[in-house]
Protein backbone atom coordinates (compact mmCIF):
# COMPACT_ATOMS: atom_id res chain seq x y z
CA UNK A 1 0.00 0.00 0.00
CA UNK A 2 1.01 3.58 -0.21
CA UNK A 3 2.59 5.55 2.78
CA UNK A 4 0.68 5.53 6.13
CA UNK A 5 -1.73 8.49 6.34
CA UNK A 6 -1.35 10.89 9.25
CA UNK A 7 -5.15 11.11 9.74
CA UNK A 8 -6.51 11.98 13.49
CA UNK A 9 -9.67 12.12 14.28
CA UNK A 10 -10.94 13.57 17.52
CA UNK A 11 -13.99 11.35 19.19
CA UNK A 12 -15.78 10.61 22.24
CA UNK A 13 -15.16 7.27 23.20
CA UNK A 14 -17.36 4.03 23.03
CA UNK A 15 -19.74 2.34 25.82
CA UNK A 16 -22.39 -0.06 25.03
CA UNK A 17 -20.51 -2.04 22.56
CA UNK A 18 -20.32 0.73 20.13
CA UNK A 19 -16.80 2.35 19.31
CA UNK A 20 -18.12 5.86 20.20
CA UNK A 21 -21.47 7.09 22.23
CA UNK A 22 -21.55 9.94 20.40
CA UNK A 23 -23.53 10.76 17.00
CA UNK A 24 -21.35 12.51 15.00
CA UNK A 25 -18.21 10.45 15.79
CA UNK A 26 -19.89 7.21 15.24
CA UNK A 27 -20.75 8.56 11.10
CA UNK A 28 -17.04 9.62 11.04
CA UNK A 29 -15.98 6.30 11.90
CA UNK A 30 -18.47 4.28 10.35
CA UNK A 31 -17.55 5.95 6.88
CA UNK A 32 -14.01 5.09 7.45
CA UNK A 33 -14.59 1.87 7.78
CA UNK A 34 -16.43 1.72 4.62
CA UNK A 35 -14.06 3.53 2.80
CA UNK A 36 -10.95 2.27 4.11
CA UNK A 37 -9.17 5.10 5.40
CA UNK A 38 -7.21 4.35 8.29
CA UNK A 39 -8.02 6.72 10.82
CA UNK A 40 -5.58 7.14 14.07
CA UNK A 41 -8.64 7.70 16.75
CA UNK A 42 -8.08 9.74 19.79
CA UNK A 43 -10.95 9.91 22.07
CA UNK A 44 -11.37 13.47 23.86
CA UNK A 45 -12.58 11.48 27.21
CA UNK A 46 -10.64 12.76 30.07
CA UNK A 47 -9.25 15.63 28.83
CA UNK A 48 -9.83 19.27 28.53
CA UNK A 49 -10.67 18.79 25.00
CA UNK A 50 -14.51 17.98 26.08
CA UNK A 51 -15.26 21.15 26.35
CA UNK A 52 -13.12 23.68 23.97
CA UNK A 53 -13.17 21.04 20.69
CA UNK A 54 -15.87 20.76 18.33
CA UNK A 55 -16.15 16.98 17.71
CA UNK A 56 -15.70 14.91 15.68
CA UNK A 57 -12.34 16.89 14.43
CA UNK A 58 -10.08 15.58 11.73
CA UNK A 59 -6.43 16.57 11.91
CA UNK A 60 -4.54 15.80 8.24
CA UNK A 61 -1.39 17.69 7.82
CA UNK A 62 -1.82 20.43 9.60
CA UNK A 63 -5.47 20.93 8.24
CA UNK A 64 -8.46 20.66 10.60
CA UNK A 65 -11.68 19.70 9.83
CA UNK A 66 -14.92 19.75 11.26
CA UNK A 67 -18.76 18.45 10.76
CA UNK A 68 -19.24 14.98 9.33
CA UNK A 69 -20.68 16.50 6.27
CA UNK A 70 -17.34 18.32 5.44
CA UNK A 71 -15.01 15.78 7.29
CA UNK A 72 -17.06 12.93 4.52
CA UNK A 73 -16.05 15.39 1.91
CA UNK A 74 -12.78 15.75 2.41
CA UNK A 75 -12.06 12.18 2.95
CA UNK A 76 -13.30 11.68 -0.86
CA UNK A 77 -10.71 14.84 -2.03
CA UNK A 78 -8.48 12.14 -0.68
CA UNK A 79 -9.78 9.32 -2.80
CA UNK A 80 -11.56 7.53 0.18
CA UNK A 81 -14.63 7.46 -1.49
CA UNK A 82 -17.41 5.10 -0.32
CA UNK A 83 -19.81 6.78 -2.39
CA UNK A 84 -17.99 5.30 -5.93
CA UNK A 85 -20.22 3.13 -7.29
CA UNK A 86 -23.52 5.11 -6.63
CA UNK A 87 -25.36 6.54 -9.59
CA UNK A 88 -26.46 10.27 -10.06
CA UNK A 89 -29.65 9.76 -8.70
CA UNK A 90 -28.39 7.64 -6.00
CA UNK A 91 -26.37 10.67 -4.92
CA UNK A 92 -29.50 12.81 -4.63
CA UNK A 93 -31.44 10.26 -2.59
CA UNK A 94 -28.51 10.08 -0.21
CA UNK A 95 -28.91 14.17 0.55
CA UNK A 96 -32.38 14.06 0.49
CA UNK A 97 -32.46 11.00 3.31
CA UNK A 98 -29.77 13.05 4.89
CA UNK A 99 -31.59 15.42 5.16
CA UNK A 100 -35.11 13.60 6.62
CA UNK A 101 -32.23 12.11 9.39
CA UNK A 102 -31.65 15.37 10.51
CA UNK A 103 -34.71 16.77 10.20
CA UNK A 104 -37.03 14.34 12.23
CA UNK A 105 -35.55 11.69 13.53
CA UNK A 106 -32.40 13.90 15.42
CA UNK A 107 -34.60 16.44 17.70
CA UNK A 108 -36.16 12.93 18.98
CA UNK A 109 -32.83 11.66 19.24
CA UNK A 110 -31.49 14.86 21.34
CA UNK A 111 -34.85 14.77 23.34
CA UNK A 112 -34.57 11.30 23.91
CA UNK A 113 -30.44 11.49 25.55
CA UNK A 114 -30.81 14.87 26.75
CA UNK A 115 -33.92 15.99 28.03
CA UNK A 116 -35.39 13.42 29.15
CA UNK A 117 -35.21 13.88 32.23
CA UNK A 118 -35.01 10.51 33.74
CA UNK A 119 -32.90 9.32 30.44
CA UNK A 120 -30.16 12.19 31.17
CA UNK A 121 -29.74 11.76 34.98
CA UNK A 122 -29.47 8.08 35.08
CA UNK A 123 -27.66 7.60 32.04
CA UNK A 124 -26.25 10.33 29.95
CA UNK A 125 -25.02 12.60 32.51
CA UNK A 126 -23.14 9.81 34.70
CA UNK A 127 -21.31 8.67 31.34
CA UNK A 128 -20.74 12.41 30.45
CA UNK A 129 -19.83 13.46 34.11
CA UNK A 130 -17.36 10.07 34.31
CA UNK A 131 -15.91 10.78 31.05
CA UNK A 132 -14.78 14.19 31.71
CA UNK A 133 -12.00 15.15 33.74
CA UNK A 134 -12.26 17.48 37.00
CA UNK A 135 -13.49 20.59 37.23
CA UNK A 136 -15.26 20.18 33.68
CA UNK A 137 -17.47 17.31 34.42
CA UNK A 138 -19.79 19.92 36.31
CA UNK A 139 -20.30 21.86 32.61
CA UNK A 140 -19.73 19.76 29.90
CA UNK A 141 -22.83 17.52 30.34
CA UNK A 142 -24.84 20.58 31.95
CA UNK A 143 -23.85 22.90 28.33
CA UNK A 144 -24.54 19.83 26.07
CA UNK A 145 -28.01 19.62 27.16
CA UNK A 146 -28.83 23.38 27.30
CA UNK A 147 -27.38 23.16 23.33
CA UNK A 148 -29.80 20.23 22.49
CA UNK A 149 -32.68 21.50 24.50
CA UNK A 150 -32.30 24.83 22.32
CA UNK A 151 -31.72 23.45 19.00
CA UNK A 152 -35.34 21.51 19.40
CA UNK A 153 -37.14 24.76 20.54
CA UNK A 154 -35.82 26.91 17.68
CA UNK A 155 -36.81 24.61 14.84
CA UNK A 156 -39.70 22.76 16.08
CA UNK A 157 -41.84 25.26 18.66
CA UNK A 158 -43.86 28.12 18.03
CA UNK A 159 -41.99 31.16 18.89
CA UNK A 160 -41.98 33.36 20.68
CA UNK A 161 -43.48 31.31 23.39
CA UNK A 162 -41.43 28.78 23.48
CA UNK A 163 -42.42 25.31 25.64
CA UNK A 164 -41.14 21.98 25.19
CA UNK A 165 -43.78 20.30 26.36
CA UNK A 166 -46.05 21.17 23.07
CA UNK A 167 -43.14 20.08 20.71
CA UNK A 168 -42.63 16.48 22.70
CA UNK A 169 -45.62 14.65 21.56
CA UNK A 170 -44.31 15.97 17.74
CA UNK A 171 -41.11 15.04 17.31
CA UNK A 172 -41.83 11.75 18.94
CA UNK A 173 -44.01 10.91 16.23
CA UNK A 174 -42.35 12.14 13.67
CA UNK A 175 -39.41 10.30 14.44
CA UNK A 176 -41.21 7.08 14.59
CA UNK A 177 -42.76 7.68 11.25
CA UNK A 178 -38.60 8.57 9.95
CA UNK A 179 -37.33 5.06 11.62
CA UNK A 180 -40.77 3.34 9.65
CA UNK A 181 -40.04 5.29 6.53
CA UNK A 182 -36.12 3.95 6.91
CA UNK A 183 -37.19 0.31 7.60
CA UNK A 184 -39.73 0.55 4.30
CA UNK A 185 -36.66 1.89 2.33
CA UNK A 186 -34.03 -1.16 3.20
CA UNK A 187 -36.27 -3.29 3.18
CA UNK A 188 -34.66 -7.10 2.91
CA UNK A 189 -31.53 -5.91 1.31
CA UNK A 190 -28.22 -5.49 3.71
CA UNK A 191 -27.06 -1.94 3.24
CA UNK A 192 -29.45 1.13 1.39
CA UNK A 193 -28.23 0.75 -2.12
CA UNK A 194 -26.95 -2.68 -2.64
CA UNK A 195 -24.49 -5.05 -1.18
CA UNK A 196 -21.59 -2.69 -0.27
CA UNK A 197 -22.17 0.46 2.57
CA UNK A 198 -22.19 3.81 1.64
CA UNK A 199 -22.34 7.15 3.44
CA UNK A 200 -25.72 6.98 3.86
CA UNK A 201 -25.12 3.61 5.80
CA UNK A 202 -22.39 5.71 8.03
CA UNK A 203 -25.33 8.30 8.45
CA UNK A 204 -28.33 5.93 9.28
CA UNK A 205 -25.95 3.58 11.72
CA UNK A 206 -24.63 6.47 12.99
CA UNK A 207 -28.04 7.93 13.99
CA UNK A 208 -29.79 4.71 15.15
CA UNK A 209 -26.75 2.64 16.84
CA UNK A 210 -26.96 4.64 20.36
CA UNK A 211 -30.68 4.37 20.22
CA UNK A 212 -30.25 0.89 19.69
CA UNK A 213 -27.57 -0.09 22.78
CA UNK A 214 -27.49 2.06 25.01
CA UNK A 215 -29.73 1.06 28.07
CA UNK A 216 -32.11 3.64 28.31
CA UNK A 217 -34.60 3.68 31.50
CA UNK A 218 -37.18 5.26 29.36
CA UNK A 219 -37.53 4.67 26.18
CA UNK A 220 -40.47 5.19 23.81
CA UNK A 221 -38.45 5.67 20.80
CA UNK A 222 -36.05 2.37 21.41
CA UNK A 223 -38.86 0.23 21.93
CA UNK A 224 -39.76 1.71 18.95
CA UNK A 225 -36.96 1.05 17.07
CA UNK A 226 -36.59 -2.68 18.66
CA UNK A 227 -39.59 -3.41 16.53
CA UNK A 228 -38.36 -2.47 13.04
CA UNK A 229 -36.36 -5.97 12.85
CA UNK A 230 -34.50 -4.93 9.77
CA UNK A 231 -33.18 -1.64 11.00
CA UNK A 232 -31.87 -3.85 14.13
CA UNK A 233 -30.37 -5.75 11.60
CA UNK A 234 -28.32 -3.91 9.91
CA UNK A 235 -26.55 -2.12 12.72
CA UNK A 236 -25.35 -5.37 14.19
CA UNK A 237 -24.49 -6.60 10.90
CA UNK A 238 -22.10 -3.36 10.79
CA UNK A 239 -21.28 -3.58 13.89
CA UNK A 240 -19.98 -7.42 13.55
CA UNK A 241 -18.39 -6.89 10.16
CA UNK A 242 -16.60 -3.47 10.76
CA UNK A 243 -16.58 -2.87 14.37
CA UNK A 244 -15.19 -6.13 16.16
CA UNK A 245 -11.24 -6.67 17.08
CA UNK A 246 -8.85 -7.30 14.17
CA UNK A 247 -8.84 -11.13 15.01
CA UNK A 248 -12.51 -11.75 14.72
CA UNK A 249 -12.47 -9.10 11.80
CA UNK A 250 -9.67 -11.37 9.69
CA UNK A 251 -12.15 -14.54 9.93
CA UNK A 252 -15.19 -12.02 9.03
CA UNK A 253 -14.10 -10.53 6.46
CA UNK A 254 -14.57 -13.46 3.84
CA UNK A 255 -17.60 -15.12 5.18
CA UNK A 256 -20.89 -13.31 4.63
CA UNK A 257 -22.74 -14.85 7.26
CA UNK A 258 -20.90 -13.42 9.91
CA UNK A 259 -23.73 -13.42 11.90
CA UNK A 260 -24.43 -16.21 12.90
CA UNK A 261 -20.94 -16.56 14.03
CA UNK A 262 -21.06 -18.10 18.08
CA UNK A 263 -23.49 -20.86 16.06
CA UNK A 264 -20.78 -21.26 13.17
CA UNK A 265 -17.67 -22.15 15.32
CA UNK A 266 -19.92 -24.42 17.82
CA UNK A 267 -21.00 -26.30 14.34
CA UNK A 268 -17.55 -25.93 12.91
CA UNK A 269 -16.11 -27.88 16.66
CA UNK A 270 -18.89 -30.20 16.12
CA UNK A 271 -17.81 -30.87 12.66
CA UNK A 272 -14.43 -31.66 13.43
CA UNK A 273 -15.15 -34.29 16.22
CA UNK A 274 -17.53 -36.03 13.18
CA UNK A 275 -14.50 -35.62 11.20
CA UNK A 276 -11.97 -37.65 13.34
CA UNK A 277 -14.48 -39.52 14.59
CA UNK A 278 -15.35 -40.79 10.47
CA UNK A 279 -11.82 -41.10 10.25
CA UNK A 280 -11.19 -43.61 12.87
CA UNK A 281 -14.24 -45.44 11.72
CA UNK A 282 -12.43 -45.91 8.23
CA UNK A 283 -9.83 -47.00 9.29
CA UNK A 284 -11.58 -49.73 11.28
CA UNK A 285 -13.30 -50.47 8.48
CA UNK A 286 -10.25 -50.90 6.67
CA UNK A 287 -9.41 -53.23 9.14
CA UNK A 288 -12.91 -55.22 8.70
CA UNK A 289 -13.15 -55.34 5.20
CA UNK A 290 -10.43 -56.90 4.70
CA UNK A 291 -12.02 -59.95 6.94
CA UNK A 292 -14.25 -61.80 4.07
CA UNK A 293 -17.29 -62.22 5.87
CA UNK A 294 -18.59 -58.53 5.57
CA UNK A 295 -20.45 -57.78 2.18
CA UNK A 296 -18.55 -54.99 -0.34
CA UNK A 297 -21.89 -52.49 -0.49
CA UNK A 298 -21.16 -51.34 3.33
CA UNK A 299 -18.19 -49.73 1.80
CA UNK A 300 -20.18 -47.49 -0.61
CA UNK A 301 -22.59 -46.86 2.05
CA UNK A 302 -20.09 -45.51 4.36
CA UNK A 303 -18.58 -42.51 2.09
CA UNK A 304 -21.86 -41.52 1.06
CA UNK A 305 -23.00 -40.64 4.47
CA UNK A 306 -19.79 -39.14 5.73
CA UNK A 307 -20.06 -36.55 2.77
CA UNK A 308 -23.62 -36.26 3.23
CA UNK A 309 -22.51 -35.02 6.47
CA UNK A 310 -20.21 -32.69 5.71
CA UNK A 311 -21.88 -30.86 3.16
CA UNK A 312 -25.10 -30.64 5.69
CA UNK A 313 -22.10 -28.96 8.41
CA UNK B 1 -51.05 21.65 18.22
CA UNK B 2 -50.90 18.28 20.34
CA UNK B 3 -51.54 15.25 18.96
CA UNK B 4 -54.86 14.83 20.63
CA UNK B 5 -56.09 17.88 18.59
CA UNK B 6 -54.53 17.43 15.59
CA UNK B 7 -56.92 14.14 15.95
CA UNK B 8 -60.01 15.60 16.76
CA UNK B 9 -59.21 17.93 14.41
CA UNK B 10 -59.32 15.82 11.31
CA UNK B 11 -62.32 14.01 12.62
CA UNK B 12 -63.84 16.97 12.43
CA UNK B 13 -62.43 17.69 8.94
CA UNK B 14 -63.61 14.78 7.43
CA UNK B 15 -67.57 14.95 8.12
CA UNK B 16 -67.42 18.10 5.75
CA UNK B 17 -66.72 18.77 2.79
CA UNK B 18 -64.00 21.11 0.94
CA UNK B 19 -66.07 24.78 1.06
CA UNK B 20 -66.32 27.23 -1.22
CA UNK B 21 -64.91 30.59 0.41
CA UNK B 22 -61.86 28.95 1.93
CA UNK B 23 -59.42 31.20 2.25
CA UNK B 24 -55.66 31.37 2.00
CA UNK B 25 -54.00 34.23 3.89
CA UNK B 26 -50.55 35.56 3.48
CA UNK B 27 -48.51 38.65 4.69
CA UNK B 28 -48.92 41.79 2.08
CA UNK B 29 -48.11 40.73 -1.76
CA UNK B 30 -46.35 44.81 -3.09
CA UNK B 31 -45.18 45.34 0.14
CA UNK B 32 -44.77 43.10 3.15
CA UNK B 33 -43.79 39.66 2.04
CA UNK B 34 -40.55 38.04 1.87
CA UNK B 35 -38.76 35.63 -0.50
CA UNK B 36 -39.34 32.67 2.06
CA UNK B 37 -42.58 33.51 2.85
CA UNK B 38 -43.55 33.99 -0.76
CA UNK B 39 -42.22 30.47 -1.52
CA UNK B 40 -44.08 28.61 1.20
CA UNK B 41 -47.50 30.59 0.55
CA UNK B 42 -46.96 29.62 -3.28
CA UNK B 43 -46.18 26.01 -2.78
CA UNK B 44 -49.85 25.85 -0.87
CA UNK B 45 -51.57 27.25 -3.40
CA UNK B 46 -49.74 25.29 -6.24
CA UNK B 47 -51.01 22.39 -3.93
CA UNK B 48 -54.10 23.36 -3.44
CA UNK B 49 -54.80 23.71 -7.43
CA UNK B 50 -53.71 20.45 -7.97
CA UNK B 51 -55.92 19.16 -5.94
CA UNK B 52 -58.92 20.91 -7.73
CA UNK B 53 -60.22 22.91 -4.61
CA UNK B 54 -60.58 26.74 -4.58
CA UNK B 55 -59.33 29.19 -2.38
CA UNK B 56 -59.51 32.73 -2.10
CA UNK B 57 -55.98 34.38 -1.52
CA UNK B 58 -56.37 37.33 0.75
CA UNK B 59 -53.35 39.47 2.09
CA UNK B 60 -53.22 40.74 5.78
CA UNK B 61 -50.75 43.07 7.13
CA UNK B 62 -50.66 40.61 10.38
CA UNK B 63 -51.00 37.05 8.88
CA UNK B 64 -47.96 36.29 11.07
CA UNK B 65 -50.02 36.62 14.41
CA UNK B 66 -52.91 35.55 13.25
CA UNK B 67 -51.71 32.35 12.37
CA UNK B 68 -51.74 29.37 14.67
CA UNK B 69 -48.02 28.28 14.57
CA UNK B 70 -46.61 31.62 13.73
CA UNK B 71 -45.71 31.03 9.97
CA UNK B 72 -47.28 31.52 6.80
CA UNK B 73 -49.44 30.52 4.75
CA UNK B 74 -52.14 29.49 6.88
CA UNK B 75 -55.97 28.76 5.49
CA UNK B 76 -59.16 29.06 6.90
CA UNK B 77 -61.91 26.50 5.49
CA UNK B 78 -64.96 26.17 7.34
CA UNK B 79 -64.56 26.86 11.09
CA UNK B 80 -60.62 25.38 11.46
CA UNK B 81 -57.38 26.71 10.91
CA UNK B 82 -54.48 24.91 9.50
CA UNK B 83 -50.91 26.49 8.91
CA UNK B 84 -48.07 25.03 6.88
CA UNK B 85 -47.52 22.83 4.01
CA UNK B 86 -47.04 19.53 5.87
CA UNK B 87 -50.67 20.06 8.26
CA UNK B 88 -52.48 21.30 5.15
CA UNK B 89 -51.42 17.86 3.32
CA UNK B 90 -52.60 16.01 6.75
CA UNK B 91 -56.00 18.07 6.08
CA UNK B 92 -57.12 17.66 2.56
CA UNK B 93 -56.18 14.26 3.25
CA UNK B 94 -58.73 13.65 5.87
CA UNK B 95 -61.32 15.66 3.81
CA UNK B 96 -60.55 13.16 0.98
CA UNK B 97 -58.69 14.79 -1.58
CA UNK B 98 -54.97 13.57 -1.59
CA UNK B 99 -51.96 13.21 -4.21
CA UNK B 100 -49.46 10.89 -3.16
CA UNK B 101 -52.24 7.89 -2.58
CA UNK B 102 -50.88 6.33 -5.86
CA UNK B 103 -47.33 5.92 -4.24
CA UNK B 104 -45.96 2.59 -2.40
CA UNK B 105 -44.28 2.77 0.88
CA UNK B 106 -40.70 3.53 -0.73
CA UNK B 107 -41.85 6.19 -2.83
CA UNK B 108 -43.71 7.64 0.15
CA UNK B 109 -40.09 7.75 2.02
CA UNK B 110 -38.46 8.88 -1.32
CA UNK B 111 -41.26 12.28 -1.19
CA UNK B 112 -40.74 12.61 2.32
CA UNK B 113 -37.23 12.80 2.29
CA UNK B 114 -37.28 15.12 -0.71
CA UNK B 115 -39.53 17.08 1.02
CA UNK B 116 -37.22 17.42 3.89
CA UNK B 117 -34.30 18.35 1.81
CA UNK B 118 -36.00 21.71 -0.01
CA UNK B 119 -37.26 22.40 3.88
CA UNK B 120 -33.66 21.66 5.32
CA UNK B 121 -31.00 23.33 1.92
CA UNK B 122 -33.68 25.68 0.27
CA UNK B 123 -35.97 27.09 3.02
CA UNK B 124 -32.98 27.64 5.24
CA UNK B 125 -30.95 28.81 2.88
CA UNK B 126 -33.38 31.63 1.87
CA UNK B 127 -33.85 32.50 5.70
CA UNK B 128 -30.41 32.56 5.49
CA UNK B 129 -29.79 35.15 2.76
CA UNK B 130 -32.70 37.07 3.65
CA UNK B 131 -31.78 37.96 7.30
CA UNK B 132 -28.04 36.96 8.08
CA UNK B 133 -26.87 38.53 5.28
CA UNK B 134 -26.36 42.31 6.68
CA UNK B 135 -26.95 43.80 3.00
CA UNK B 136 -29.87 41.88 1.94
CA UNK B 137 -31.60 42.43 5.29
CA UNK B 138 -30.49 46.38 5.52
CA UNK B 139 -31.81 46.83 2.71
CA UNK B 140 -34.43 44.22 2.17
CA UNK B 141 -35.80 42.11 4.26
CA UNK B 142 -35.77 44.80 7.38
CA UNK B 143 -37.69 47.76 5.36
CA UNK B 144 -40.13 45.10 4.03
CA UNK B 145 -40.76 43.11 6.92
CA UNK B 146 -41.92 46.07 9.14
CA UNK B 147 -43.48 48.33 6.66
CA UNK B 148 -47.21 48.11 8.01
CA UNK B 149 -46.09 49.64 11.01
CA UNK B 150 -44.80 53.13 12.45
CA UNK B 151 -41.67 53.76 14.16
CA UNK B 152 -40.74 52.33 16.67
CA UNK B 153 -42.92 49.61 16.49
CA UNK B 154 -41.09 48.65 13.03
CA UNK B 155 -37.60 48.72 13.75
CA UNK B 156 -38.58 46.89 17.28
CA UNK B 157 -40.00 44.27 15.26
CA UNK B 158 -37.66 43.59 12.48
CA UNK B 159 -35.21 43.50 14.48
CA UNK B 160 -36.75 41.06 16.74
CA UNK B 161 -37.23 39.03 13.66
CA UNK B 162 -33.63 38.91 12.75
CA UNK B 163 -32.30 38.28 15.95
CA UNK B 164 -34.87 34.89 16.10
CA UNK B 165 -33.70 34.06 12.97
CA UNK B 166 -30.19 34.56 13.56
CA UNK B 167 -30.63 32.53 16.89
CA UNK B 168 -31.81 29.62 14.69
CA UNK B 169 -29.16 29.52 12.04
CA UNK B 170 -27.13 28.92 14.96
CA UNK B 171 -28.64 26.42 16.64
CA UNK B 172 -28.56 24.21 13.29
CA UNK B 173 -24.70 25.07 12.81
CA UNK B 174 -25.72 27.54 9.67
CA UNK B 175 -24.44 30.83 11.44
CA UNK B 176 -20.60 29.71 10.79
CA UNK B 177 -21.15 29.44 6.82
CA UNK B 178 -20.22 32.25 4.46
CA UNK B 179 -22.69 33.64 1.62
CA UNK B 180 -20.33 31.34 -0.42
CA UNK B 181 -21.38 28.03 0.94
CA UNK B 182 -24.73 29.20 1.24
CA UNK B 183 -24.83 29.38 -2.38
CA UNK B 184 -23.33 26.34 -3.18
CA UNK B 185 -25.46 24.62 -0.60
CA UNK B 186 -28.33 25.55 -2.82
CA UNK B 187 -26.60 24.35 -5.77
CA UNK B 188 -26.45 20.74 -5.00
CA UNK B 189 -29.46 20.81 -3.67
CA UNK B 190 -31.02 21.57 -7.02
CA UNK B 191 -28.85 19.40 -9.04
CA UNK B 192 -30.07 16.52 -6.24
CA UNK B 193 -33.89 17.84 -7.34
CA UNK B 194 -32.48 18.29 -10.82
CA UNK B 195 -31.18 14.56 -10.93
CA UNK B 196 -33.94 13.06 -9.24
CA UNK B 197 -36.29 14.89 -11.94
CA UNK B 198 -34.32 13.56 -14.95
CA UNK B 199 -36.70 13.65 -18.03
CA UNK B 200 -39.98 13.03 -16.23
CA UNK B 201 -42.82 15.74 -16.22
CA UNK B 202 -42.99 15.06 -12.32
CA UNK B 203 -41.11 13.32 -9.71
CA UNK B 204 -43.12 10.87 -9.54
CA UNK B 205 -43.78 10.11 -13.18
CA UNK B 206 -47.36 11.28 -14.30
CA UNK B 207 -49.10 12.39 -11.48
CA UNK B 208 -47.75 15.42 -9.39
CA UNK B 209 -47.65 14.86 -5.77
CA UNK B 210 -47.14 17.53 -2.98
CA UNK B 211 -43.00 17.51 -3.34
CA UNK B 212 -43.59 19.03 -7.18
CA UNK B 213 -45.91 21.69 -5.27
CA UNK B 214 -43.17 22.42 -2.46
CA UNK B 215 -40.45 22.42 -5.21
CA UNK B 216 -42.33 24.64 -8.13
CA UNK B 217 -42.59 26.82 -4.86
CA UNK B 218 -39.61 28.01 -3.79
CA UNK B 219 -38.20 27.32 -7.40
CA UNK B 220 -40.61 30.16 -9.04
CA UNK B 221 -40.16 32.67 -6.39
CA UNK B 222 -36.57 32.60 -6.22
CA UNK B 223 -36.45 33.21 -10.12
CA UNK B 224 -38.68 35.78 -10.09
CA UNK B 225 -37.64 37.08 -6.94
CA UNK B 226 -35.07 40.66 -7.28
CA UNK B 227 -32.62 40.41 -4.66
CA UNK B 228 -29.41 42.31 -4.15
CA UNK B 229 -27.82 40.56 -6.44
CA UNK B 230 -29.08 37.82 -9.11
CA UNK B 231 -27.02 35.08 -7.77
CA UNK B 232 -29.87 32.27 -6.51
CA UNK B 233 -31.48 32.37 -9.52
CA UNK B 234 -28.49 32.16 -11.69
CA UNK B 235 -27.80 28.74 -9.44
CA UNK B 236 -31.06 27.45 -10.56
CA UNK B 237 -30.91 28.82 -13.88
CA UNK B 238 -28.25 26.48 -14.55
CA UNK B 239 -30.46 23.49 -14.33
CA UNK B 240 -32.53 23.23 -17.76
CA UNK B 241 -35.15 20.78 -16.77
CA UNK B 242 -35.89 22.14 -13.42
CA UNK B 243 -36.37 25.39 -15.28
CA UNK B 244 -39.05 23.69 -18.07
CA UNK B 245 -40.62 22.11 -14.92
CA UNK B 246 -41.64 24.83 -13.52
CA UNK B 247 -42.60 26.49 -16.60
CA UNK B 248 -44.72 23.22 -17.24
CA UNK B 249 -46.72 23.92 -14.00
CA UNK B 250 -46.96 27.16 -14.50
CA UNK B 251 -48.78 26.68 -18.07
CA UNK B 252 -50.96 23.62 -16.32
CA UNK B 253 -51.89 25.30 -13.51
CA UNK B 254 -52.15 28.77 -13.12
CA UNK B 255 -51.90 31.02 -16.69
CA UNK B 256 -55.52 28.97 -17.53
CA UNK B 257 -56.89 30.60 -14.50
CA UNK B 258 -56.26 33.97 -15.64
CA UNK B 259 -56.15 36.08 -13.00
CA UNK B 260 -54.28 39.23 -13.22
CA UNK B 261 -53.62 40.14 -9.81
CA UNK B 262 -52.28 37.01 -8.58
CA UNK B 263 -48.80 37.73 -10.72
CA UNK B 264 -48.64 40.91 -11.37
CA UNK B 265 -45.47 42.74 -11.45
CA UNK B 266 -44.37 45.03 -8.56
CA UNK B 267 -41.09 46.48 -7.20
CA UNK B 268 -40.08 43.03 -5.68
CA UNK B 269 -41.03 40.38 -7.75
CA UNK B 270 -41.20 40.25 -11.76
CA UNK B 271 -44.28 39.13 -13.52
CA UNK B 272 -43.36 36.25 -14.86
CA UNK B 273 -40.69 33.74 -15.48
CA UNK B 274 -37.48 35.18 -18.03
Amino acid sequence: MAEPMELQLLCWGGDWDLPSVHTDSLVVLAYAKFAGAKLAVKSVDWTWRTITASVPQLYYEGSTVTEPTQILNFLRKQSFNADYELTAKQGADTMAYIALLEEKLLPALLHTFWVDAENYANLTRPWFTSHSPFPLNFFVPGRQASLALSRILLTKAESPLLNITEVEGKIYSEAKECLNLLSHRLGNFRFFFGDTPTSLDAFVFGHIAPLIKAPLPSGQLQKHLNQLDNLCQFCNTILKNYFTDATTEKRLDCSPTATHDPVDANLQKLTQLVNKESNLIEKMDDNLRSSPQHRPHRHEAKPSAMASERSST
Amino acid sequence: MSLAAEAFVSQIAAAEPWPENATLYQPLKEDQILLSDSASSLAVQTFLRMCGLPVLVSCRANAEYMSPSGKVPFIHVGNQVVSELGPIVQFTKAKGHALSDGLDDVQRAEMKAYMELVNNMLLTAELYIQWCDDYTATEISRPRYSNPYSWPLNHVLAYQKQWEIRRKMNAIGWSGKNLEQVYEDVSQCCQALSQRLGTQPYFFNKQPTELDALVFGHLFTILTTQLTSDELAEKVKSYSNLLSFCHRIEQTYFKEHEREGQFGSSRHSKSSLP
